[in-house]
């Protein structure tokens, strides 16, 4: 089952994976909100990685100006504008941490094993290199998609103008 | 291959869980949902891919996922805003509300 | 004659109960209405009583009984009804015509008072009980009345509840009638189980018993005859339970009169003289009321002799006077017990009205701080005089005739009680003499600003003096009267005996003469006895410590019970209660944990939730 071919994109995915795996768990495990959020940005990269290697470049690029590059800022300036007890977990709670534990451990064994049991056909035709990933995705954008795209459009506008809103301070 | 990037994708979905469930800081909370919209992105692509059927179709709805994210980040740091300044924190376990 | 007065006899007790329902209705906060109303309907009772009575008195209509079906369950029939026989109708214009007097009385006697609106429903209350429990027909009536007669002695005694020992009183009165309550209710319940057909009426129960036909054992009949007298042993204070009669002179003086008169402790000996025909069925039951009335009259009257507080000492007179009426019942003399009732409720009445009046003027109860009273309240004092002369047995005053009457039954019937009798006789003249004497005569003590009376309280006063004077005479040795109508010349008589009426009248004027030399004038000296034997005084003046007694036998013992009832209750039967209520106390506790508030914890509860889930759907596979 793991006799994987060491071709160069298993290497990769192993590197994306490491930079991954332990991004999160440092984000987990760093006490200082600063440091969370940078670690947040590794993992958002290793994603990244990833898309490049799924033959997804249009959404890796999206993917680190989105992610790694706007909404870890937009967490930094809601960090910087509340205040924050560096030290945290001043009230441990062990229960809740210990059940938590064993929900998502449990979950992953579920995932992981639904995983290793299922069967998956391989592709009858590969996607095709061929094209420009780019172009075909805004093709679709315009054609297909072209409805959901533009409520998305509405939707980010509702966002902005409502997120400045609820921000704004109401004394004035 | 597939199931590398499910197995993947299912861990940082269970830590993702873990952070959202045990952290107190509101924001690593949001950053914690962040990593599991980040998980079901990964495993979209990777269907798209190695799916029976592979097409530009679960990237598409990558896009779409991001672009929602991107909206919820941005109303949700405004929320927490708001709520810091009615509450003056932003621990999660003394927003208890619902118990009044 | 076609409808006579007997047949709207029902009105009677409606008068008072009608003005008890207008006052209860419209009586706050008035201050006048309560005399106006109580006066009225007392006097338009008296009336129609005394139109009732004459009727009676004449030959035509003797009697007349109406009832009605009241409750019928299967095989169960109660009636409800009233009668009018001569002794009804005695009794009728006895309790309104002090009923009546006492109202006119307490509208300057309770003047200052706010609540004399209430005070005026309660005794309108207590006249309609009284009036309602004399013509009841049945005993499951008269029961009833009884009982609302022991309700409303407990309202008027603690009608000043704000003082602890008016409300202490009140309850003594309550609980201790109570024992006797409890006695008739199951004397009823047991005349109920044997009378043929269930009847409880007293033209029945007079037809059963009277003829001596054995239809009821003379066991039963013994038992039946005694748990009623426990009934009136309660409430007409015979001994051993007199014990709260005293203490009801808590209540204002005005019912003291009214209690002590006509309507309280009358009862007793009027529930005796109804079911006459059953005591006159059984000896032994007979000789028990004669002893216990006998023991009682000077068992009282010694008490009397120690007591400083006007009301007291009237009080135990009563309790002595009533000794005589059970006495003169139990000796088979029904006409002596009524009669004596009849005169007893006369200068008893006037008595305490003017004991009231004194009291009224001088503002203390007791005699040792009076004195010389009679320059200031003439009225009072002549009226009061007329009383004690009545009381004590001076002829011609009519407590002389009846006393004689019992006297006389007893010197026939059984002698040591005769003795009794003469030595309660005594003992009553010196009480009297000695509260007379030390209250109007001599010298004033300290400041007092006694003044007479307002003329709502003298002139019943009169009326009552009068009455007391003057009604001995419907019944003397030479004219039996009031024998023959009462019984219709059934009862046996004893003739006139002049040897009684010699030693009567001499005790009594032994009794006064002995007051006077001790109290006026001094040839004796007040410390004669007290220095000699201090035991003894000490002794009365505890009156027996009939209370300590009964606190030491009954009320500690009782009191221990409480307390042990009330640990189990505590701790065992509320333990179980409280075991279960922790238990779901201890539920709920649990569900607010889960219950926090906290989106995290819900969040948890979730993510196990789904786990549970999938489990129990993927592991389906594996068993």
């Amino acid at each position: 089952m793991f006799n994987v071919n060491f071709t160069g994109e298993f290497v990769a995915f192993f590197i994306f994976s490491v930079l991954i795996i332990s991004g999160a768990v440092l984000m987990v495990s760093f006490t200082k909100v600063v440091h969370m959020v940078v670690s947040l940005a590794a993992v958002f990269i290793g994603i990244a990685g990833m898309f490049v290697l799924l033959q997804a470049e249009f959404l890796a690029f999206v993917q680190v100006l989105i992610y790694a590059g706007a909404v870890s800022i937009l967490m930094i300036f809601g960090i910087m504008m509340t205040k924050h007890q560096d030290a945290e977990a001043d009230r441990s709670r062990p229960l809740h941490e210990t059940l938590t534990a064993i929900g998502a451990l449990a979950l992953f064994g579920i995932l992981f094993y639904a995983i290793r049991q299922s069967e998956f056909p391989e592709p009858e035709q590969p996607l095709s290199q061929a094209t420009d990933n780019t172009m075909e995705i805004g093709k679709l954008l315009f054609t297909n998609y072209v409805v959901p795209f533009e409520l998305v459009s509405v939707l980010l506008t509702v966002a902005f103008i409502g997120a400045i809103v609820l921000a704004k301070k109401e004394a004035d | 291959m597939l199931s590398s990037y499910l197995t993947m994708a299912a861990i940082l979905f269970c830590i993702g869980l873990y952070g959202a469930l045990v952290k107190r800081n509101a924001v690593i909370i949001l950053l914690s949902i962040e990593l599991m919209l980040n998980a079901v992105n990964l495993n979209l692509v990777a269907f798209s891919k190695y799916g029976v059927v592979p097409s530009l179709t679960g990237q598409m709805f990558t896009l779409f996922s991001i672009a929602v994210a991107a909206a919820e980040a941005a109303v949700g740091i405004a929320v927490l805003i708001a709520l810091f300044r009615a509450r003056g924190t932003v621990n999660v376990d003394e927003y208890d509300e619902m118990r009044r | 004659m076609d409808t006579s007065f007997s047949q709207v006899a029902w009105l009677i007790p409606l008068f008072p109960f009608v003005a008890f329902l207008l006052l209860l209705a419209f009586g706050r906060g008035q201050r006048t209405l309560g005399v106006l109303l109580g006066s009225i309907s007392s006097f338009a009772g008296l009336v129609l009583s005394i139109l009732v009575l004459i009727e009676h008195m004449s030959d035509g209509t003797k009697y007349y009984q109406y009832s009605f079906k009241w409750l019928d369950f299967d095989g169960l029939t109660m009636n409800a009804g009233y009668e009018v026989t001569n002794l009804t109708a005695l009794m009728l214009v006895v309790v309104t015509l002090v009923s009546f007097l006492v109202n006119v009385y307490s509208a300057g006697y309770m003047k200052g008072d706010e609540r004399i609106s209430v005070f005026y429903s309660y005794v309108a209350l207590f006249s309609f009980s009284m009036l309602g429990l004399v013509l009841a027909d049945n005993m499951l009536t008269l029961y009833i009345f009884w009982e609302l007669v022991g309700v409303c002695s407990f309202l008027l005694v603690g009608f000043w509840f704000s003082k602890p020992e008016a409300k202490a009183a009140a309850k003594k009165a309550f609980i201790v009638t109570r024992i006797g309550d409890a006695g008739l209710l199951l004397g009823i319940l047991l005349l109920y189980w044997y009378m043929p057909d269930h009847a409880l009426d007293f033209v029945h129960i007079g037809n059963v018993f009277d003829g001596q036909t054995g239809i009821i054992a003379a066991s039963v009949t013994t038992w039946i005859a005694i748990l009623i007298f426990v009934g009136a042993v309660g409430k007409s204070g015979q001994f051993p339970l007199h014990v709260w009669l005293p203490d009801a002179m808590e209540g204002p003086t005005p019912i003291s009169a009214l209690i002590h008169a006509a309507t309280m402790v009358a009862a007793g000996v009027y529930l005796v003289a109804r079911t006459f025909d059953i005591f006159q069925a059984s000896q032994t039951a007979m000789d028990v009321v004669a002893y216990i009335g006998g023991f009682t009259a000077i068992f009282a009257a010694t008490i009397g002799v120690a007591q400083n507080d006007i009301k007291r000492i009237l009080a135990y007179s009563t309790v002595s006077q009533l000794g005589y009426m059970m006495m003169a019942l139990g000796l088979g003399s029904m006409t002596g017990g009524i009669f004596h009732l009849f005169t007893h409720a006369f200068f008893k009445a006037l008595l305490f009205l003017g004991a009231g009046s004194v009291i009224h003027a001088v503002h203390t109860q007791n005699i040792q701080e009076m004195g010389g009273l009679s320059a200031k309240m003439k009225i009072t004092t002549w009226t009061f005089g007329i009383g004690t002369l009545a009381l004590s047995g001076i002829p011609p005053f009519s407590g002389f005739w009846s006393k004689d009457m019992i006297l006389n039954t007893a010197l026939h019937e059984k002698p040591v009680l005769f003795a009794v009798g003469v030595a309660a006789a005594f003992f009553t003249a010196f009480y009297m003499s000695r509260l007379f004497f030390l209250v109007f005569m001599g010298k004033p003590k300290g400041e007092q600003h006694a003044h007479e009376s307002p003329a709502s309280m003298t002139i019943p006063l009169i009326i009552l003096a009068v009455l007391a004077a003057a009604s001995g005479f419907i019944q003397t040795p030479w004219n039996n009267t009031l024998g023959t109508w009462l019984t219709d010349g059934a009862e046996k008589e004893h003739g006139g005996a002049g040897i009684v009426m010699v030693i009567s009248a001499a005790v009594g004027l032994l009794g006064l003469y002995l007051g006077w030399l001790v109290f006026v004038k001094g040839t004796i000296a007040r410390d004669a006895i007290s220095s000699r034997a201090p035991w003894l005084v000490r002794l009365l003046e505890r009156k027996y410590y009939m209370d300590e007694i009964y606190e030491a036998l009954l009320v500690r013992p009782l009191r221990g019970l409480g307390y042990l009832l009330n640990a189990i209750d505590e701790y065992i039967v509320d333990g179980l209660v409280q075991l279960v209520s922790g238990t779901a106390v201890w539920f709920g506790r649990g569900g607010t944990r889960v219950q926090n508030g906290q989106i995290q914890t819900y969040g948890v509860v979730t993510v196990l939730g789904l786990i549970v889930l999938l489990v129990a759907l993927v592991g389906r596979r594996f068993w």
